[in-house]
């Protein structure tokens, strides 16, 4: 377990908690009769959350921090991808489906592993392109298509 | 009309061309997804949730709900039987479902019986779907019937103790589990209020007030979750694959698994049927029983049949058994049913004791499909298992960006905005470090598509009993599902307390 992690995890759940017991007051009463209104329930999923945060914080001090064997993640790799899947959410109805799709399949295969550029380039046009037909061609559903064209 | 004519009305909508067709892709898919380490049951049908709805657009709604459902069903008993696969070839399980396996498939591999362990899988995997069926076909009305009486207070508390029992069993420690239920329930309250229609949590952000949807959270966290931790976590390089020289087993073989097949399904049912305790724990008790009713126990680890007949057909007798609280009670016991719900909840379908009423084609549909899919199990798996044993070696280069490209496109499909794609991958980097901090995400999903349903239940229990909490404990039936409640999350921390190891599940 990684006492760093669950100590941080703990502070933000309970600020969480607080967030939602404070801003459940905000919520305007119901309108109509009924004396539960819509801010008990998330009233109380807050007071929970911090009661079971603070039992989260206590346990960080009390159980040994167990350093496992350090392993090297693989960070280069992961933020390339990332990245590029958060550019493909931007640019998805930008520049249409296929293009995006293309792109980013064409980057997060060379990411992940280099070399065999055919391949990659064959198998990102085969997923973009049929997807892109069978969905918006065949099924008759929506996709952005081709804007710049 | 009494049950058998419904369950010929089901056949009739399972043998539909169409949901022939569909059983049998989804069977495909979950035993591929099965074989595939990295994808699990969940992500899987979270996956194809947005690709059945598009295909089902065009037929009347309660058709559409009835093949997309049969579908998905397909990918999680599919996935079961798939799971099996590699932990006998590799030694690595595909599920959590078939830890258990490795112990003695493995082992049989290694003695040449590679063929007869995943033979013998599969066969008891189809006797499990078979018991899971008729305990279905009985159980399914007088449940329904006893859940028809139900009130709000009665459904909150036994809402209330299907994610009690899920949180109690999930992950390693209680006070995470509890905190992720939390969490879930909260994320459900961001909205417009269904009872009031007043906006909570909105902040004038008109992209929230249909609430988060579900199903962008569920394939965030599982699907995206586990692709980033394979990218960012090198795996160890995969052993070799055994060779399967001899696929039928000898009549011993059958007659020595015989009794943990009938044993292990039984078992593995009533576990399922138990909100919370899913496939894992089924395939655990399983094991831990054969051993102990076994006249040679020391052979166990060794390759003994029996140690993968009886937990393979525990697991996937499970997966049947959770249907069950699904379709007759409208709460779904684990993380899988959870997703399934919430594709039924997407065709504006209630699971839950009307379910058998309103909808009859949808229940005995799905039933019928379930007994139609294990037989297309067993005769595609028997002579294919060659062929799945293949789709271990899909290079991860091409796989991992796909299943990303497929939640983009699946997610968009369903939702048309970017906002959806944000927050998948917001929910796919959460869903790493939680899971990679032993924070589990099943209790998280269940609660999001459960939290809505028990507040509405908790708020008009209060309105009858005018503001009055009392009504959770008076009405008897309320008092009992309170009180189990309580009790599936106390019995494990004081078991802790004892220094008594509980065994959790980790699949939810």
């Amino acid at each position: 377990m990684n006492k760093k992690f669950d100590r941080f995890a703990g502070f933000a759940f309970l600020l969480v908690g607080i967030l939602f017991l404070v801003e459940s007051q905000k919520i305007s009463d119901s309108a109509y009769g009924s004396s539960v209104g819509p801010k008990i329930f998330p009233m109380w999923l807050g007071i929970i959350l911090i009661a079971l945060s603070a039992r989260l914080l206590y346990e960080t001090f009390k159980y040994k921090s167990e350093e496992s064997k350090k392993e090297r993640l693989q960070y280069k790799k992961f933020l390339i991808i990332f990245v590029s899947a958060v550019l493909y959410a931007f640019f998805l109805e930008k520049i249409g489906y296929v293009v995006s799709t293309f792109l980013f399949l064409l980057i997060a295969f060379q990411t992940v592993e280099r070399g065999k550029m055919v391949y990659s380039i064959l198998i990102s046009a085969a997923f973009s392109f049929g997807v892109y037909y069978m969905f918006s061609e065949l099924l008759g559903g929506s996709l952005p298509g081709f804007p710049l064209l | 009309m009494d049950t058998l004519q419904f369950l010929a009305d089901g056949f009739s909508v399972a043998f539909q061309w169409q949901n022939l067709l569909f059983a049998l892709v989804g069977v495909i898919i979950g035993t591929a997804v099965g074989v595939l380490p990295g994808i699990g049951p969940m992500s899987g049908v979270a996956l194809l949730i947005p690709v059945t709805a598009t295909i089902t657009s065009g037929m009347p709604t309660s058709a559409a709900a009835a093949s997309s459902i049969i579908l998905l069903a397909g990918v999680y008993y599919g996935a079961m039987y798939g799971g099996s696969t590699t932990s006998i070839l590799l030694n690595t399980p595909g599920e959590s479902s078939s830890v258990v396996t490795t112990l003695d498939g493995y082992q049989m591999a290694q003695q040449g019986r590679a063929g007869v362990a995943l033979a013998i899988s599969a066969i008891g995997s189809f006797c499990a779907g078979i018991v899971a069926l008729i305990g279905l076909v009985l159980l399914a009305e007088p449940l329904s019937n006893v859940a028809v009486k139900f009130g709000p207070a009665e459904y909150f508390s036994l809402m209330l103790l299907g994610l009690a029992a899920v949180s109690g069993l999930a992950g390693k420690s209680m006070t995470k589990a509890l905190i992720m239920t939390v969490l879930g329930l909260m994320l459900g309250t961001i909205g417009i209020d269904a009872v009031s229609g007043i906006a909570r949590f909105t902040y004038d952000q008109p992209i929230l007030y249909s609430g988060l949807e579900f199903l962008t959270v569920a394939v965030g966290l599982f699907a995206l979750g586990e692709v980033f931790k394979t990218i960012l976590e090198k795996d160890e390089e995969t052993g070799a694959i055994a060779k399967i020289h001899r696929i039928m087993p000898t009549k011993q073989d059958l007659k020595d698994s015989a009794i943990p097949i009938t044993r292990g399904s039984l078992l593995g049912f009533f576990i399922g049927v138990l909100p919370g305790a899913g496939a894992t724990l089924a395939s655990f008790f399983s094991y831990m029983t054969e051993k102990k009713f076994s006249k040679n126990p020391e052979t166990f680890g060794k390759g003994n049949i029996a140690g993968v007949a009886g937990p393979e057909s525990a697991n996937n007798a499970a997966s049947g058994g959770a249907m069950i609280p699904l379709l007759t009670l409208g709460i779904p016991g684990s993380g899988t049913t959870a997703i399934l719900m919430g594709a039924l909840i997407m065709y504006n379908i209630q699971p839950g004791p009307l379910l058998f009423d309103e909808h009859p084609e949808v229940a005995w549909g799905l039933i019928a499909s379930m007994f139609i899919g294990n037989l297309m199990l067993l005769v595609l798996n028997m002579p294919l298992v060659r062929v799945f044993a293949k789709i271990i070696e899909t290079p991860k280069k091409y796989l991992l960006p796909m299943i990303v490209a497929i939640s983009f496109f699946g997610v968009y499909a369903v939702q048309y905005t970017t906002f959806d794609l944000f927050l998948l991958l917001g929910c796919g980097v959460l869903g790493y470090l939680l899971s990679k901090n032993d924070y589990p995400v099943a209790p998280l999903v269940l609660a999001l598509v459960l939290g809505p349903m028990i507040e509405n239940n908790m708020r008009r229990a209060l309105t009858i009993s005018n503001g009055d909490f009392s009504i959770f404990f008076t009405k008897p039936l309320s008092l009992v599902f309170i009180v189990a409640a309580a009790a599936w999350l106390l019995v494990p921390l004081l078991l802790k307390l004892r220094g008594r190891k509980v065994i959790i599940n980790e699949e939810g």
